[in-house]
């Protein structure tokens, strides 16, 4: 603005904030909106996700299970669980506001509320051990004691695990990226969000 | 082959879990005057006499304050009192710490045998098996500390209850400063099957506030047990040993959680225990390939 005279860049300096921010806290917003949007999407593909929505007689979709049985009777659900809910629900809560502003400057600063994976594994307790957690089970291993409680109970909880042959926790569980992993790539999109 | 990181790593964890449970929860009980049954062990040779008493895995650590160590046994029926403690200590005998028994030189299986000893409240076992196996399926003796007026030797070698089985069961590194320095983070994992619900939260509420404690690695070389379970060098002072190693690069309790088994879940057990778990995130900054 050096050659620009001086009573010129005093109008721009007074009026460009006024004009320039509702457009830019619409901008911001549009494409918080889209990134959110983006990140459910993407928790909801998840193939365990998939695969533990479609409920008690889903096929192994996620691989986790080397194709046996499926995560929902091997966890040890209930039948009528949703068990996602929780964390569809804490992932929905993602906000930001307006940090810093100055009626002068012109740009924006945006904090953004991102759950990390912690607050995520306090809400998806094993059904057989509350404190642990079924989505951190997923990165971490899940033992097959849900399936084989499950499997002892009468009348199996998740309806089907009864029927599940034998070898299935035999075969052991695979571990998968999950929740951590989409976290953490989320929270560097948003940092990235200009 | 010769020993490797995962090696120090197990050892260290052991020996300070059964440490912290011993000292922090006074989880032992003292007994005088207990009776050993003379039994046939086919695993050891002809030159033992095996003499068990009714507990197993008795405290062999010096620095717990209040438990009786014991040093020898007592023999009343023998000439000169020649297993006496207070005369020849462990003269010709080996005490097998883990299974509860001496095992004594020579072919006499008619010694009266007695001695005192602390006797840990938990079982401690390292174990590669899976919780479904430990917990599901198998079928455990419960070797309860209270006194039986049936009182007879406990089986060697079986695992029985209340125990702790822990496990390493992952072990990930991770870049973390120039140099080649890694982060090395280990998941370890302690099934916990106790008799009560008293003694089960009585564990989690210890090991849930062990966050952030140090914990110094000690190699296989330093573990305190001989082939025979007896002390390799008469004594055993964790503190000590500890002390031994305290400029070693130490392992860290980044994080513990812990959990019970619903009581829902307990009851289609075919085992009347209460189960617990205490998951361990152990993280150590060191330069693997030096």
């Amino acid at each position: 603005m050096a050659n620009l005279p001086l009573d010129v860049q005093q109008a721009l300096r007074k009026q460009a904030p006024r004009i320039l921010k509702p457009g830019l806290k619409k901008e911001f917003k549009k494409k918080f909106d889209e990134l959110k949007k983006e990140m459910i999407q993407e928790f909801l593909s998840h193939p365990v996700t998939v695969e533990i929505n479609a409920g008690p007689k889903s096929t192994n979709i996620s691989g986790t299970l080397g194709g046996k049985a499926n995560l929902f009777s091997f966890i040890g659900f209930n039948a009528n669980e949703n068990p996602t809910k929780a964390i569809l629900e804490i992932l929905e809560k993602t906000t930001y506001k307006e940090v810093g502003d100055s009626k002068r400057s012109i740009g924006k600063e945006y904090s953004v509320t991102l759950p990390n994976a912690n607050e995520i594994f306090a809400v998806t307790p094993m059904p057989w051990a509350t404190g642990r957690s079924w989505a951190k089970g997923i990165e971490t291993g899940i033992s097959g004691l849900g399936y084989l409680l499950n499997k002892s109970t009468a009348s199996s909880r998740s309806g089907v695990a009864i029927q599940t042959s034998k070898p299935v926790r035999r075969g052991g569980f695979k571990n998968m990226p999950y929740i951590t992993a989409l976290i953490k790539k989320y929270e560097k999109k948003f940092k990235d969000l200009s | 082959m010769i020993e490797q990181y995962h090696h120090k790593v197990t050892n260290s964890i052991i020996l300070w879990f059964d440490h912290y449970l011993l000292s922090k929860g006074q989880a032992y009980t003292n007994m005088t005057g207990v009776n050993f049954y003379n039994y046939d062990d086919d695993r050891l040779d002809s030159s033992y006499q095996v003499y068990g008493s009714p507990y197993k895995q008795w405290v062999c650590d010096s620095s717990i304050a209040g438990a009786t160590i014991p040093d020898g046994v007592i023999v009343g029926n023998t000439p000169s009192g020649q297993y006496n403690q207070s005369i020849t200590g462990r003269s010709g005998m080996f005490m097998d710490f883990e299974n509860g028994r001496v095992l004594v030189e020579g072919s006499n299986s008619n010694y009266d045998i007695t001695s005192n000893f602390a006797v840990k409240d938990f079982n401690i076992y390292f174990t590669n098996e899976t919780e479904d196996d430990l917990i599901a399926e198998r079928k455990y003796v419960v070797n309860s500390r209270l006194p039986r007026p049936d009182e007879s030797f406990i089986d060697p070698y079986d695992q029985v209850l209340p125990a702790i089985f822990i496990n390493t069961s992952t072990a990930q590194n991770k870049d973390f400063a120039f140099g080649g320095m890694e982060e090395t983070t280990i998941t370890s994992t302690a099934a916990v099957l106790a008799e009560d619900s008293y003694q089960l939260d009585g564990v989690l509420s210890i090991f849930a506030d062990s966050k952030n404690e140090c914990v110094p690695v000690i190699p296989m070389s330093d573990h305190p047990y001989n082939e025979f379970n007896d002390l390799k060098s008469g004594v055993f002072n964790y503190k000590e040993l500890s002390a031994k190693h305290s400029s070693s690069n130490k392992l860290f309790i980044n994080n513990v959680t812990t959990s019970k088994l619903t009581d829902r879940a307990r009851k289609s057990l075919t085992n009347d225990i209460f189960v617990g778990f205490i998951d361990f995130e152990i993280q150590q900054h060191r330069f693997r390939h030096q």
